[in-house]
């Protein structure tokens, strides 16, 4: 029986999922387990994980589409398996999902009787999905040479460039890239005297009278050009929209981190002593930020149209670079937890962050933000709010400087942190005062207890 | 040249007729060579002319000829055998393959076998499975042996003089449907050194690389060529080993195209030897279709007429092949 692939259902009032990329193609060999494809919610990219073994045929849904949750789309094939016909397709996915492309017919369309035993021995050794072979044969039947046909335009889709050496030979010495040179060979081949042909009409063009400079432009474009998609997208939307409807109010203040420092090395010796993981200075900060949101609970809130939720606990997220993006897991109940168990927490996340495991659960929910930029060695930065949220902490490095205690110049470590907050629902003096008291427990970590 | 045309076995009976006449070590054995003539006649005369003693009718063992040869060569005579169809080599391999083509290299020199040993080979005479084979790159494959295939008459004749003068064993392929095809031929006794190919016809399009029989088919497939403006060189290798390697790679840089044929079965055939040469050669670089080999099927050659035409290559064929090459389609 092949096995069915489903858009999966991360949470309960998911609707959809759009895929952003297909890590496999049709004709794959899949073992249960591997990453299959990525889908964003409007939450989070997930990796989905192939339901079991087998070669991967089928796919209904492209990169980008946006497919219900539950849709069938795409098979995995045991050997000797074909795609199930278009009644039993029909009864696993519900007829309301319309919304799947159309290629559903063909694609069923197909039974094991409409290729011949060698051309499915061919597609079958070379996991080829015969769905996608047009059939010459009697009857539409798959021939041996349509499955060689398509074996042979799959390598053309995978991007390399059918050349003969002859041909292969001239590019290079002339240093013609030849991706641009058409080929006149059978199955798009390029030949030799394409070659020629390619230089000496590039050498016509570039022969005419332009300024040097223009003769540059017009040749290839000195850019490379990565599509705005999937996280990339999801963040340009986000930003924006946050930017737009939110005005943003900005708090930069000082905080001496000596007792900080000193609770923190303390800590890390119970630590080290224990063999448990090091304590960061964002655990600290987001235990201390913690204690300061469950009394300014204006600051730990967000606004739903026309409420604003101000709530109860204290889910910080922690905002975490990507190679390409960020990416903000959420602590819950941080005022609950103790520093270390923070910390770990906050590591796994940012593991599993950059690993793309994360889960919905660990980027939903979050009431509050932190950005610490402090190990790059910022001293001072502002942050756009996250998600509806009423206020962003962002975090400068801690730096020695020369700051005036009892009226003697002393030298204490000092960070600077920027409060970011929706002006719709936080007040300046609201913000000024969360960030006092931010201050008091940060230079005094003993109020933690309190 | 002297204008005299003479056939291919008039030619290869001459080259021993001369060669015998010059040096009284060459002598003659094999099923029928004396009396009889020999089973195509090649040798028609010559006991006559050269007595029992040079020409010697064997008994019907293949195997005691090779064996015969090998020990004559060793004793410092030049023997030239006669196996009667090529297919029959088999029962002689063991004296040729394990003792001749071994014995100058185990000796380190001190002990030569100058042997040749003659034998028709092809299909198209309608002689059946047993009769028709072409079994030559058994013994290319064997290092030791010196194999040669001519194609024209005055090629048989300057190649076997030179095979009979040459110190290793030389196994001599006649092509049974040229022994009848006709050739200027010098009188004189002249020698075409092993190991030089010949290029009959010159092109600029495609390479057709060839030997014995197939030589013919490929000039008339590269007149008909012509004709549609496909310009074809041909490659007679004369001798499979040792191999001219400098001529075919010179010719597939030129033309950028390489069709290998023989009649050969196509696997395990000599023209994979051939297209491995080309492609581990500077001529990779000017390839420009993927090497293509058109040979002998698979299939033990059958009697029905009809059959065995289609089983190995013919003018037609080797068209087709080239004009699909020359036209892109491979």
């Amino acid at each position: 029986m092949p096995i069915p692939v489903i858009m999966p259902k991360f949470e309960m009032s998911q609707e959809t999922g759009q895929i952003i990329s297909w890590y496999k193609k049709d004709g794959d060999l899949v073992k249960k387990g591997e990453a299959m494809f990525s889908v964003e919610t409007d939450k989070v990219t997930m990796d989905v994980e192939s339901p079991g073994d087998g070669v991967l045929a089928g796919i209904t849904a492209k990169e980008g589409e946006t497919v219900p949750v539950t849709t069938v789309i795409a098979y995995l094939l045991g050997q000797g398996e074909s795609l199930p016909t278009a009644e039993s397709a029909s009864e696993a996915q519900p007829p309301e999902n319309v919304s799947t492309p159309v290629e559903q017919p063909k694609s069923a369309a197909i039974s094991s009787g409409s290729a011949t035993p060698v051309a499915q021995r061919m597609a079958a050794a070379n996991a080829l999905d015969l769905t996608s072979v047009t059939g010459t044969g009697l009857n539409q039947t798959i021939t041996k040479a349509d499955v060689e046909a398509a074996l042979a335009q799959r390598g053309n889709d995978e991007g390399k460039v059918r050349a003969t050496p002859a041909a292969r030979r001239i590019a290079r010495e002339e240093g013609v890239v030849l991706d641009e040179v058409p080929g006149s060979g059978p199955r798009g081949r390029v030949q030799e005297d394409d070659v020629q042909k390619f230089l000496s009409t590039t050498s016509q063009r570039s022969a005419q009278v332009l300024p040097p400079q223009a003769a540059i432009l017009s040749s290839t474009p000195d850019y490379d050009i990565v599509p705005l998609k999937g996280m990339r997208r999801t963040i340009a939307d986000r930003m924006v929209s946050s930017y737009q409807s939110a005005p943003h109010i900005m708090f930069t203040m000082s905080v001496d981190g000596t007792s900080l420092e000193g609770l923190r090395k303390r800590m890390n010796e119970q630590a080290v002593k224990r063999g448990e993981e090091k304590i960061s200075m964002t655990a600290l900060l987001t235990r201390a930020v913690a204690w300061t949101l469950l009394r300014h609970s204006r600051l730990n809130s967000t606004l739903n149209g026309d409420e604003i939720r101000q709530y109860k606990t204290a889910n910080i997220g922690v905002a975490v670079a990507l190679n390409d993006g960020l990416i903000v897991p959420v602590v819950r109940n941080v005022e609950k937890k103790g520093v270390s168990q923070i910390a770990a927490e906050i590591n796994d996340m940012a593991k599993r962050a950059r690993e793309s495991k994360l889960t919905p659960s660990d980027v939903s929910g979050g009431t509050f933000t932190i950005s610490n930029l402090g190990p790059f060695g910022i001293e001072q930065f502002t942050a756009i709010l996250n998600g509806g949220q009423a206020g962003i902490l962002a975090v400068g490095a801690v730096q020695k400087e020369v700051v005036v205690v009892d009226d003697e110049m002393v030298i204490r470590p000092i960070m600077r942190m920027t409060l970011s907050a929706d002006h719709r629902t936080v007040d300046g003096a609201v913000a000024a005062q969360f960030m006092a008291d931010l201050r008091s427990v940060l230079e005094n970590p003993d109020l933690l207890l309190y | 040249m002297s204008g005299r045309e003479i056939t291919y076995l008039e030619a290869i009976r001459e080259a021993l007729r001369q060669e015998m006449q010059r040096d009284e070590r060459v002598f003659l054995i094999g099923e029928d060579i004396g009396i009889y003539g020999g089973a195509f006649g090649v040798t028609m005369g010559l006991m006559q002319e050269f007595g029992e003693d040079r020409v010697i009718d064997s008994p019907i063992s293949e195997l005691g000829i090779a064996g015969a040869i090998t020990g004559a060569a060793l004793t410092g005579m030049r023997p030239v055998g006669e196996i009667m169809f090529m297919d029959f080599i088999t029962l002689a391999s063991e004296q040729l393959v394990n003792q001749a083509a071994k014995i100058r290299f185990m000796f380190g020199g001190k002990a030569t076998v100058p042997l040749v040993m003659r034998t028709p080979m092809g299909s198209g005479t309608g002689a059946a499975e047993q009769h028709s084979q072409s079994l030559e790159n058994w013994f290319v494959h064997v290092p030791g042996i010196k194999v040669v295939a001519p194609s024209t008459p005055a090629e048989a004749k300057g190649l076997l003089i030179e095979s009979i003068r040459d110190d290793n064993p030389v196994l001599f392929l006649e092509a049974k449907l040229l022994y009848k095809t006709k050739g200027e031929v010098p009188e004189e006794p002249f020698t075409i050194p092993l190991g030089k190919a010949d290029i009959k016809r010159e092109g600029r399009d495609l390479t057709i690389i060839t030997y014995s029989v197939m030589v013919k088919r490929a000039l008339e497939a590269a007149d008909q060529l012509a004709q549609e403006g496909i310009d074809v060189e041909v490659i007679d290798l004369r001798t499979l080993k040792p191999l001219d390697k400098e001529t075919i790679i010179a010719s597939v840089k030129k033309t950028g195209k390489a069709l290998i044929l023989h009649e050969a079965a196509k696997t395990g055939g000599f023209g994979g030897e051939l297209a491995g040469v080309i492609a581990e050669s500077e001529a990779f670089d000017y390839l420009d279709a993927p090497i293509v080999r058109l040979a002998g099927r698979d299939m033990p050659v059958p009697y029905n007429r009809t059959l065995e035409y289609n089983t190995v290559p013919q003018v037609e064929n080797i068209v087709e092949s080239a004009r699909k090459m020359a036209r892109r389609e491979v």
